[in-house]
């Protein structure tokens, strides 16, 4: 028996996700899917403060707080989240990223209420003292000192967000300075949070085992009595001018294990009708051991030991990162001169019917893939509503993908992956 | 918020996970099956009922190395070509051992999946093993022993083993050691594939977005030409295991930043009707929550947290404990730790604590079927410790039935009495100290510790 070896993404069908979607009176938005099962349910959090939010001078506050939304409220003491679902079989987590800092949990169903209940009043009545300020604040540089200084290559994500924008406050990166972080005060922190953390600027998922209506009545109950402050959000309007010339820049570090360097296109902004054809490139160029940059690169040349491709789409416009790591006695200009002859193949001719369905069909399996736990759909209806402005997005999601053509490919490559739109970090050691 | 403190929980719902179905299919080999159609995606697992168990003293290591090349190319397609095909059907594509089995796996969406089945059929039955394969994994496996042993806890845990079950079966480190990967080569691993891999000793678990039917329909078609290469050579004995004893060994190594404490012994197989009891049992010591971290970490700040597992195997698995300490606590840290550890014979645990850490056992099993991976994994574990399937269903039930009183009667017999503790840390500061407690403490200086030796050489 014969059976073929590839397959037309086309024929990779998924149901579309249904929900409910609900913005309660103080502005807060409630979107609920159910999914019965499994007796377990995820709970995402997302507040529509990132990185790009921190107040000027004090970058790294949108993150610090992620740490402070643990020290306790009013009514709980510290931990209590942990308690909450470590102790019942769940485990929480939250992360920050450029545009919002997002809160999850997941629990078996029968705990859906009480979490709901934290949720809420680590909203309503979060302590912020001067005690847990300080504890975190170190907290916080100590992460930096171990993600940032200390981990191999860890400054170049840095320094891509800080070199590749000259305006728009993307380039002060997530985790922020330690200077800045150190001359914070206790009232900066304070005003931080009154002007974020309010029910108008919070989106809320749950995904799994739930009943909509009781849910419903749980949010209502619990959000719906947190006041919404009648003076405006501040919102990020700046922005990036066209960049007109290539920019370069020279960083020598400690932890370099071997030369690398970093390529960052400016691309719009992830509701822009040219993302999908961005997702297509990125996983073209860098998508598993068959993408072009790994086959050319790394098997075939042996001039890197690892290559990497990334649209990185945001709420605002957003970067496309091409990275090689030189293999081991390979020069940098060596390695990065094999990246630009693939960079100008994808520049010059559109990819063959072959290669981009063997990428339709990464990218639909992954879509695929991504709906199996409820926290990832959670996220995924995180991410749409918070960076695309729309949940209904996810259910065009897969069509968009099945829709890039080659054309498509070689166009979006034309218009962004030009020299004078790039800025190129060169991260060597010292 | 109007309740000013939080609400009580309600009543925990259970999981029904789609009901297995088993067939045998003509040249021997057990396939289950199971429908879950939710989305588009299908998996399956080939669990060869041979794994590290099954080498020899003196080449452990093969069955991760044969498992570890599988994927490294066919006799029609090299390693770079078998990426690309599994790329190009958006599939994944592993295969791994442990002691008990060797496993291939493969995922795919519902229309890719006939064709990355074939993958699987075609790694498991015609893997090349070809020499520079062989060489490059051979190098990196021994490569990456540097980094286990590295950490003093990873290292911990093999020497507990070896303390555990000396020369026995389980004894061995499953990922070898720089003597014996050094004589493996390309013959021994053909030999192991040869002999272990067929089709009258494993099973196929498949399941996803297909009927029954179809998938055995699948296996037929594909898997039903494996034929069997003679009888089935008789599975020697399983060595015997010694004794649990009480007893310290210690690995001099001045360098490691602070001490790997692990305690445990010999418990039970999974297929022991004490299971679910030595679950809960385990839960109880398990978790920020636990009794461990409360007592080692809450209570005293010894460390910044201290656990409990249980090492399922089909034949009596591991029970270990584990924390890392300060190098100048760690007599009051191995003291700490038995006698929580016997807390569990002697002091019941309350209903309220109960609840909560039968809700840590069953909430981690209900987030591990939320995927078809998982529930393939599940069934295989099902399958492989020779678990009746109908108890996948009763998972939940089984475990809610365990009482405080189930917990101690279990733990005073098969995990409080004679636990070994093995320390990896600077000596100089702690094993004269517990000279003084204990009968029997032996000191291992790092240089000399031979893991491929059952009394760890020294």
């Amino acid at each position: 028996v014969t059976v073929p070896s590839t397959i037309s993404a086309s024929a990779i069908d998924v149901a579309p996700i249904r929900y409910v979607d609900r913005t309660l009176a103080n502005g807060l938005r409630a979107i609920l899917v159910r999914d019965p099962r499994v007796p377990s349910v995820a709970i995402n959090v997302a507040y529509r403060v990132g990185g790009k939010d921190d107040p000027a001078g004090r970058s790294g506050f949108a993150h610090l707080f992620e740490h402070l939304m643990f020290k306790g409220t009013a009514r709980t003491g510290p931990e209590t989240i942990d308690r909450l679902t470590e102790d019942v079989g769940g485990f929480n987590n939250a992360f920050t990223t450029e545009d919002i800092t997002n809160y999850y949990e997941v629990i078996p169903s029968n705990h859906l209420e009480r979490l709901l209940w934290a949720e809420a009043d680590r909203l309503a009545a979060l302590v912020v003292n001067e005690e847990n300020f300080v504890t975190e604040r170190d907290v916080v540089i100590g992460e930096y000192d171990q993600r940032i200084l200390a981990e191999p290559y860890g400054m170049l994500d840095e320094l891509v967000n800080r070199e590749a924008y000259a305006v728009h406050p993307y380039r002060r990166g997530v985790i922020g300075s330690p200077a800045e972080l150190n001359a914070a005060s206790l009232a900066d922190v304070v005003a931080f949070h009154s002007t974020y953390y309010r029910p108008d600027n919070a989106v809320l998922v749950v995904a799994g085992d739930l009943d909509a209506d009781a849910t419903m009545g749980w949010i209502e109950a619990y959000f719906g009595a947190i006041a919404t402050p009648p003076v405006p959000i501040p919102r990020v309007h700046a922005v990036e001018p066209e960049q007109t010339a290539e920019r370069r820049y020279e960083y020598r570090a400690a932890n370099a294990p071997l030369p690398a360097s970093e390529e960052a296109y400016h691309i719009p902004d992830a509701a822009h009708p040219d993302a999908a054809a961005l997702d297509v490139l990125e996983t073209l160029l860098g998508g598993g051991r068959s993408s072009r940059l790994y086959t050319a690169l790394v098997y075939q040349k042996q001039l890197a030991s690892s290559t990497y491709a990334s649209a990185d789409l945001r709420e605002q416009p957003g970067l496309f990162g091409v990275r090689v790591t030189c293999a081991r006695g390979v020069a940098l200009a060596q390695a990065r001169a094999g990246l630009e002859l693939e960079l100008d193949r994808v520049r010059t001719q559109p990819p063959d019917e072959a290669e981009l369905e063997r990428v339709r069909t990464q990218i639909a399996s992954a879509v695929v893939r991504s709906r199996q736990a409820n926290n990832g759909v959670a996220l995924t209806m995180v991410r749409a509503v918070t960076e695309r402005g729309d949940p209904e997005l996810v259910n065009g999601d897969l069509a968009r993908y099945l829709a890039v053509t080659a054309d498509d490919v070689l166009r979006v490559a034309r218009t962004y992956l030009r020299p004078e739109n790039r800025t190129v970090i060169e991260y060597l050691p010292q | 918020v109007n309740a000013p403190t939080v609400p009580a929980p309600g009543p925990p719902r259970d999981a029904t996970l789609p009901a297995p179905v088993e067939r045998v299919l003509d040249n021997g080999l057990r396939v289950v099956a199971f429908a879950q159609r939710n989305l588009p995606l299908i998996a399956a697992q080939l669990v060869i009922r041979c794994g590290g168990a099954a080498e020899r003293e003196d080449e452990a290591g093969l069955s991760a190395l044969v498992a570890a090349l599988l994927t490294q190319g066919t006799t029609t397609r090299g390693a770079m070509e078998l990426a690309a095909a599994a790329d190009a059907l958006g599939a994944r594509l592993d295969a791994a051992s442990g002691y008990d089995a060797s496993v291939v796996s493969v995922s795919a969406t519902t229309p890719a999946f006939p064709a990355a089945f074939a993958l699987l059929d075609e790694v498991a039955r015609q893997p090349a093993f070809a020499p520079h394969e062989v060489e490059r994994v051979r190098t990196k496996s021994i490569s990456d022993l540097s980094l286990t042993y590295a950490n003093p806890s990873a290292l911990a845990r093999l020497v507990s083993q070896r303390v555990a079950y000396a020369g026995a079966p389980y004894g061995h480190p499953v990922a070898g050691t720089v003597a014996t990967l050094a004589t493996l080569g390309r013959d021994r691993v053909a030999w192991f594939h040869e002999r272990f891999y067929r089709p009258d000793d494993a099973v196929l678990v498949i399941g996803g977005d297909l009927e029954v039917d179809d998938a055995f329909a699948l296996a037929e078609r594909v898997l039903g030409s494996w034929r069997v290469p003679g009888p089935l050579p008789e599975r020697p004995p399983f060595g015997e295991i010694p004794p649990p004893r009480s007893r310290v060994v210690i690995v001099d190594k001045p360098d490691s930043g602070r001490t790997a404490l692990y305690s445990g012994r010999v418990t039970i197989e999974r297929a022991s009707p004490d299971y679910y009891a030595a679950t809960v049992a385990v839960a109880v010591l398990s978790g920020y929550s636990g009794r461990l971290n409360q007592e080692i970490r809450v209570k005293r700040g010894l460390s910044y947290g201290a656990g409990a597992m249980l090492a399922v195997r089909r034949m009596p698995g591991l029970f270990l404990t584990s924390t890392l300490v300060d190098h100048a606590r760690v007599v009051e840290a191995t003291e700490v730790t038995a006698a929580t550890i016997r807390s569990l014979a002697e002091a019941p645990a309350t209903e309220d604590d109960l609840v909560t850490r039968k809700a840590t056992v069953t909430g981690g099993f209900h987030r591990s079927i939320e995927t078809i991976d998982g529930i393939a994994g599940t069934v295989a574990e099902h399958v492989l410790y020779d678990v009746p399937l109908a108890e996948i269903n009763e998972y939940t039930r089984r475990v809610q039935a365990v009482d405080a009183a189930s917990v101690c009667a279990f733990a005073a017999r098969g995990l409080v009495p004679d636990d070994f503790v093995v320390l990896v840390g600077d000596a100089s500061k702690f094993a004269a100290e517990l000279g003084h407690t204990h009968a029997d403490v032996r000191v291992i200086p790092f240089d000399t510790l031979d893991l491929g030796s059952p009394s760890l050489g020294g």
